[in-house]
């Protein structure tokens, strides 16, 4: 049986989100393990959310903010850049490495781009295989 | 929170689009288990009226206090079924959407089983969101009915007139001596060639005297202060030393020593761009309004020589020099404000080939049309600045500054739209009035994009203007003339062709506004000019509630789309200041007072002035009229003592715990 990552998908408001009702309403597809939450902004993205999301054996956090230099609210974008950086090294320590976390942008426009960005990750996941703490706690 | 709360889910089969996929009927059992959920129900249209009317029914008979509505995306109806379940009597800020149709029903349609298991943990996820979420109050500010136009050239003046016949009180700001801007300037106007001053005239004239516009010339914005539904501005008029007892008679410039002869002191006209001189006390042009005559201090004799000269108030025969006034500060209060700062004309000095500065008969298209102008400083006659003789020859260079490469920083990456229609309007003029002047028009792309523009370009063709595609590669001196060294891309060939005159049609560029961009929190989009809310379809407004862009201060266009859009932007100023009242968002920063310990880092990353740290009491304050909810400081806070409402850190664990693959352990 193939293996279907559960992703945990923060996208804003502005970009992430509505990239995503794009590429629902363009009948973009990827898999359905993806659950978004919405936030108003990635500036909001606490690092505790990704560690959260492992705790809760979600296989990935994606991500999805407005593009830099576009977010709606001047900065939050470079701030969740920031607050991604930090929590990398975390990710190391824990032994669940950084590649299961990814930051990206979509504006509201890119439908394509949310579903090609997600596509990618799912599949990068995928390869890693689920998450350590889930197996453990099997 | 401890307390039962009751809640409602509603799903919607968006007529199939939902329930084609996801097997609703299973979503709904599955919802009817979750705890707190009162109630279930499906129906094939929730947006419709039947729809909403079952939401305020259930509302109301089951006292609901929390409703999840699985539909489509909430950008649709969020905010129609939240107004709907605040008439129905709960609070709207307890209801909360579950993206069933984007997010689960269109992307996995081809996985109709794992569509539904990933709608039934959408829905969890919002029950159990909603369970977390609080009732919020919404509050409404009262807005100031006065608008403040800022910028007295046509966009500012057309806006005004507008705003002012709609019965508000208009303050226009405008800081040169004179309202009218750079169309002023301009002697006739594309593609009609209606003489600008004809058109531009009688609406100055029109502001200058509605009773619903005070004109505050000579005057610039120093602050502003935003509260809810207001904005204080302070603004600052200049002295100009002379009183409103001038009777605009003249015998003071006449008089002044400053720009004679002989006089050591020479001031450029900044009306003429520079082609002639002004005295320190003028009136920057003869229809300027108000009538009223302006010191220029940093050159008056009175003032750089101690007091030595007093010319000018000896010849005035209405007594209105008065050297001791000073600087005012005025606060206006209103509701709006309407940025129509407009443009200035790019200098080419540092496009060292083009030679502008070196020889100076390089010049401008703005120094042209102050040429072609009749009243103007050569009366109307195309000449060499260096002798006044007719020019014989005319070169024409197009997209000096503008179109340059990205990166380069001594012009814009920007297209200034208005230069190809500009020097094909001189060039026709200047071809009718001297039918034996050569006149060529070196272009990179040629563009007539606008009504009338491709006609206007045709004729000047018949006229005998001469287009050459291609660049000057150097404008240099030969004898009494200029030799424009060329390459022509149609044929191949290079050209030196010899010119009395070389016109360059230099960019258009923001006026120098930054301190007012900064004051008011307005931002810059890459080009310098102002950013508007949405560049295509909300061209007008600015992401500062109550405050509305217009001309040339959003970007390079023509006199056409100036009044187009200074309209637009007064239609939207007028629709806000219309409501009389606002709601603010509540959805902002909170502060727990007891948690707080005004550490500053969330003033330190807010982009918005919206929180600082009270020094009496030692304790972060929002202002909820300035916070715009984006949370960047609920990251940054040590001890989670400011949250975003209806985005606390509870209320976005309750979703990702409800939807994440393992339960949360006891």
């Amino acid at each position: 049986m193939t293996f279907d990552p559960a992703i945990a998908a923060f996208c804003c408001n502005w970009c992430g989100y509505s990239a995503a009702d794009q590429a629902g309403s363009a009948k973009l597809e990827y898999p359905s393990g993806v659950r978004i939450v919405r936030l108003m902004c990635t500036g909001m993205m606490d690092p505790y959310y990704v560690l959260r999301a492992f705790e809760r054996g979600y296989d990935g956090v994606l991500v999805v903010g407005c593009h830099l230099g576009s977010c709606h609210y001047k900065s939050g974008n470079e701030q969740a850049r920031d607050q991604m950086g930090r929590v990398a090294p975390m990710l190391r320590a824990l032994g669940l490495g950084e590649a299961r976390v990814h930051l990206t942008a979509a504006s509201a426009a890119e439908g394509p781009i949310f579903a090609a960005e997600t596509n990618a990750f799912v599949e990068r996941v995928r390869r890693l295989g689920p998450n350590p703490l889930r197996e453990a706690a099997r | 929170m401890t307390d039962k709360r009751k809640v409602g889910v509603f799903l919607c089969h968006c007529g199939g689009n939902i329930s084609d996929v996801v097997d609703v009927k299973a979503v709904r059992e599955f919802a009817e288990k979750q705890e707190d959920v009162v109630f279930a129900t499906d129906t094939r249209f929730m947006c419709s009226n039947e729809g909403v009317c079952r939401l305020q029914e259930e509302i109301r008979n089951r006292s609901l206090d929390g409703v999840v509505v699985a539909c489509c995306t909430p950008k649709m109806y969020e905010d129609l079924f939240r107004g709907k379940a605040e008439e129905a009597g709960m609070n709207p800020y307890l209801l909360e959407i579950a993206n069933v149709r984007e997010q689960c029903a269109y992307p996995h349609r081809h996985e109709p089983a794992k569509a539904t298991a990933k709608a039934k943990d959408l829905v969890l996820g919002q029950v159990e969101k909603v369970r977390k979420l609080r009732p919020l109050e919404t509050r409404t500010a009262t807005i100031h009915p006065g608008v403040a136009v800022i910028g007295g050239g046509i966009a500012g003046i057309h806006a005004s007139l507008l705003l002012a016949d709609l019965g508000h009180k208009v303050t226009l700001i405008e800081k040169s001596p004179t309202i009218g801007g750079n169309m002023a300037r301009l002697v006739k106007t594309f593609p009609t060639d209606d003489c600008a001053m004809c058109t531009l005239s009688p609406k100055m004239n029109e502001a200058y005297n509605h009773e619903n516009i005070e004109l505050l010339t000579y005057s610039e914005v120093k602050a502003a202060k935003r509260s809810p539904g207001k904005f204080a501005l302070t603004v600052l008029e200049k002295p100009r030393f002379v009183t409103d007892a001038c009777v605009a008679c003249n015998k003071c410039t006449e008089r002044c020593p400053v720009s004679t002869a002989k006089a050591p002191t020479q001031v450029d006209s900044e009306w003429e761009m520079g082609l002639s001189k002004r005295k320190a006390i003028y009136l920057p042009f003869p229809s300027a309004l108000p009538q009223l005559w302006t010191i220029d201090a940093d050159h008056c004799f009175y003032f750089q020589r101690g007091g030595k000269c007093r010319i000018c108030a000896m010849v005035c025969p209405a007594k209105a020099i008065d050297f001791t006034m000073k600087p005012k500060e005025r606060e206006v209060e209103v509701g709006a404000v309407l940025v129509a700062t407009g443009f200035q004309e790019y200098d080419p000095g540092p496009l060292k080939h083009l030679a502008y500065g070196h020889h100076r008969n390089v010049v401008t298209q703005m120094q042209v049309a102050r040429m072609l102008d009749s009243m103007g400083p050569t009366h109307g006659a195309i000449v060499r600045r260096t002798d006044g003789k007719p020019a014989a020859s005319i070169v024409m260079v197009q997209c000096v500054g503008s179109r340059g490469a990205r990166g380069d920083p001594l012009t814009h990456e920007y297209c200034s739209r208005v230069c190809c229609m500009v020097a094909v309007k001189h060039a026709s003029l200047i071809r009718k009035a001297q039918p034996d002047t050569e006149v060529y028009i070196l272009y990179n792309d040629l563009r007539a994009y606008g009504k009338g523009f491709e006609e206007y370009y045709t004729h000047s063709m018949e006229l005998g203007v001469k287009f050459v595609r291609g660049l000057p590669g150097s404008v240099r001196k030969e004898g009494e003339r200029l030799l424009v060294d060329v390459n022509d891309m149609l044929t191949g060939r290079r050209l030196e062709i010899p010119a009395d005159l070389v016109v360059l049609s230099a960019a258009m560029e923001p006026s120098p506004v930054n301190e007012l961009l900064a004051a008011l929190h307005l931002d810059k989009t890459p080009d310098g000019f102002v950013k508007e809310y949405h560049a295509k379809i909300n061209p007008t407004e600015t992401a500062v509630k109550g405050v509305f862009v217009a001309g040339c201060a959003q970007g390079p266009k023509d006199i056409t789309d100036t009044i187009s859009q200074a309209g637009a932007a007064a239609m939207s100023a007028a629709v806000f200041l219309g409501k009389g009242e606002m709601t603010l968002n509540p959805l902002v920063a909170e502060v727990d007072p007891a948690l707080c310990r005004a550490c500053d880092r969330c003033a330190e990353v807010c982009e918005f002035e919206g929180v600082r740290v009270d020094p009496e009491r030692l304790v972060a304050v929002v202002d909820e009229t300035a916070c715009e909810g984006c949370g960047k400081c609920t990251v940054v806070c040590p001890t989670g003592a400011i949250t975003v409402r209806q985005f606390r850190k509870d209320q976005i664990l309750a979703s990702l715990d409800a939807m994440a693959p393992m339960a949360v352990s006891p």
